[in-house]
């Protein structure tokens, strides 16, 4: 099975990446896994999985809307793009843990979305904004790929 | 000459894109402490902002967007501060409902903190991942705890994450007796498993330091106080909660956009695990009590690093309040009672897994929100943990930087401060200048 793991607080600006691309990949019938704060939650929603995606914001030093794709392959995730949550565990700790524990998806691939504003309360940046279809459908031709 | 004296500075800023949410700084000019910073992220200012002009009967679900670790405590204050301002009163089978609830999130929090957090700072690891590789028990354990917790969350709270089944005056469909009854099973080994987790964190190394805090909780005769109770202090205060302002006040501070809480006459206080059981000990269950006194606890504790110890206690306690209140429950009939909105000012405490989370609100006749303010704990316990770094950086002078880094970091992460995370600080920088 394969599913997206779309990650990120609508109310922080572009880190909102992750549930408004949810939205569009539930609109289109693709299995969504939300977490909104506390990425261990992940590790039994996607132990065992085909694929995850993860959706998430990221902070690399790129152009607003700049989408990253990484696939992560065996090693850790990047820790440059700045995959970072506000909460007690990062996207990266929880993919090492899931790993540890053998409790992490065959293979995962980040599509990250470059954000240049994530205080509470800020607007999503209307280059993110534009980028989110596009997004979405990246997401979907990962998940229907062979 | 002292104005050559060696100078130690020790900074931590948090994660770029989050940059200016709070930073630590601790400045040391030969043996004496010059200055420590302790500045933390405040989302509920943002939010007492996106409150005015909703109506009543959103902000629970409103605030409890303000933390994905503790949204129940945001929900039951801000339920109580409007049932308070409509002049209702929870039955006492709804109440009951919202106490359950809470103990879930006391489980899933203190477990992620205490194992997942705060354990491996005591084991010499990095963080839990590294701690996963050795002690894969330990890990699996603290997983499965978390997620009884979780577990009760979504049962009665219709979601585990930001539940949707809580309002103001009850929940809009009462779980059935069977529903809760499937949980027993997972919070009877929930009981057990945080037992023997109890006794695995006792036997850690502590750091020899005690401060004379003053103890700041709720405390409701009859019960170790969660989602009601009147404030009280070691000093004696014994307060309703809508006399809060009266004693407590936040103050800005000059260099740096963080309030301070200080209460009148006394200054700076704490609130959270070390607190409620130093004011409540005799009302934990004799199962909690027992354990306390198995492990060395004593009925008070004034070390902070202990406080790993008391809130295994507490996750002890949350499981066996979970299975009493679960072993008597009625189903609320009707499942909430109707809240009329009038205009006035309520008041809303209850016991966050970090300490008291406190509300008010001033609404009009048509249940619109005019005015919010929201205490968070992390904010009461903000100086409180500045003068804790001071003690431990006085006390651990001999300590090379890197080493004596950590030991801030640590003394940080005995308050499980919501400011987010353990991650940063292990960013933290050491500067000599």
């Amino acid at each position: 099975m394969r599913a997206a793991a779309c990650l990120g607080s609508r109310f922080r600006g572009d880190d909102a990446v992750g549930p408004l691309v949810a939205d569009r990949l539930r609109a289109a019938g693709a299995a969504v896994l939300e977490c909104d704060d506390e990425p261990t939650r992940l590790l039994d929603a996607w132990a065992g999985l085909d694929l995850v995606v993860i959706v998430d914001a990221v902070s690399s030093g790129a152009a607003a809307g700049t989408v990253h794709r990484v696939e992560a392959g065996e090693g850790p995730l990047p820790r440059d793009l700045g995959l970072a949550s506000t909460h007690a565990f990062s996207v990266p700790d929880a993919l090492e843990l899931g790993r540890a524990l053998g409790r992490a998806p065959r293979r995962v691939v980040v599509i990250g979305v470059e954000g240049a504003a994530f205080g509470m309360g800020d607007p999503v940046t209307p280059e993110v904004e534009a980028a989110l279809d596009g997004v979405a459908e990246a997401v979907l031709a990962e998940l229907g790929e062979g | 000459m002292s104005d050559e004296r060696e100078t130690r500075e020790i900074r931590t800023d948090y994660l770029a894109r989050v940059e200016g949410e709070g930073a630590m700084l601790v400045r040391v000019r030969g043996d004496e402490v010059e200055e420590v910073q302790f500045k933390i992220f405040e989302p509920p200012r943002f939010f007492e902002a996106l409150l005015r002009g909703r109506q009543f009967t959103e902000a629970p679900d409103i605030t409890a967007r303000i933390c994905g670790i503790c949204p129940i405590a945001y929900i039951a204050s801000s339920c109580n501060a409007m049932e308070a301002v409509c002049g209702i009163e929870l039955p006492e089978q709804g109440r009951l409902l919202r106490r359950l609830i809470y103990c879930g999130e006391w489980i899933e929090s203190h477990v992620l903190h205490t194992a997942m957090l705060h354990a491996p700072d005591f084991l010499g690891y990095d963080g839990a991942v590294e701690m996963a590789r050795d002690r894969r028990d330990i890990v699996e354990t603290a997983l499965r705890l978390k997620k009884a917790g979780n577990e009760l969350m979504r049962v009665v709270g219709g979601r585990e994450v930001h539940p949707i089944n809580l309002r103001v005056g009850g929940v809009y469909r009462a779980p059935s007796r069977a529903e809760l009854r499937a949980l027993v099973p997972e919070l009877e080994w929930a009981r057990e498993a945080s037992l023997a987790f109890t006794r695995w964190v006792a036997g850690f190394d502590f750091p020899d330091f005690e401060q004379d805090y003053v103890f700041v909780a709720l405390r409701q005769p009859g019960e170790y106080a969660i989602e009601r109770g009147r404030i009280v202090t070691s000093t004696g205060l014994d307060i309703a909660v809508s006399e809060y302002e009266q004693h407590f006040t936040e103050t800005h501070v000059a260099r740096s956009n963080a309030l301070h809480s200080t209460l009148a006459g006394v200054g700076n206080y704490l609130v959270g695990p070390l607190a409620r059981y130093a004011l409540n000990y005799p009302e934990l269950s004799p199962l909690a009590r027992e354990i306390a006194a198995e492990v060395g606890l004593g009925e008070v504790c004034r070390n902070p690093f202990r406080s790993i110890v008391v809130r295994a206690v507490e996750t002890v306690y949350a499981a066996d309040e979970a299975l009493r209140i679960i072993a008597e429950y009625e189903p609320p009939d009707p499942p909430g009672v109707e809240a009329v909105p009038r205009a006035g000012t309520g008041h809303g405490c209850s016991e966050a897994p970090r300490g008291i989370c406190w509300h008010r609100y001033e609404i009009d006749d048509a249940g619109t929100i005019l005015d919010a303010k929201i205490v968070p704990p992390t904010s009461q316990n903000q100086k409180t943990i500045e003068e804790d770094l001071v003690g431990v950086v006085k006390q651990s002078l001999h300590l090379p930087d890197d080493e004596l880094a950590h030991r801030c970091e640590q003394t940080i992460r005995n308050y499980d401060p919501c400011i987010s995370c353990a991650t940063h600080f292990l960013r933290l920088e050491v500067e000599r200048t």
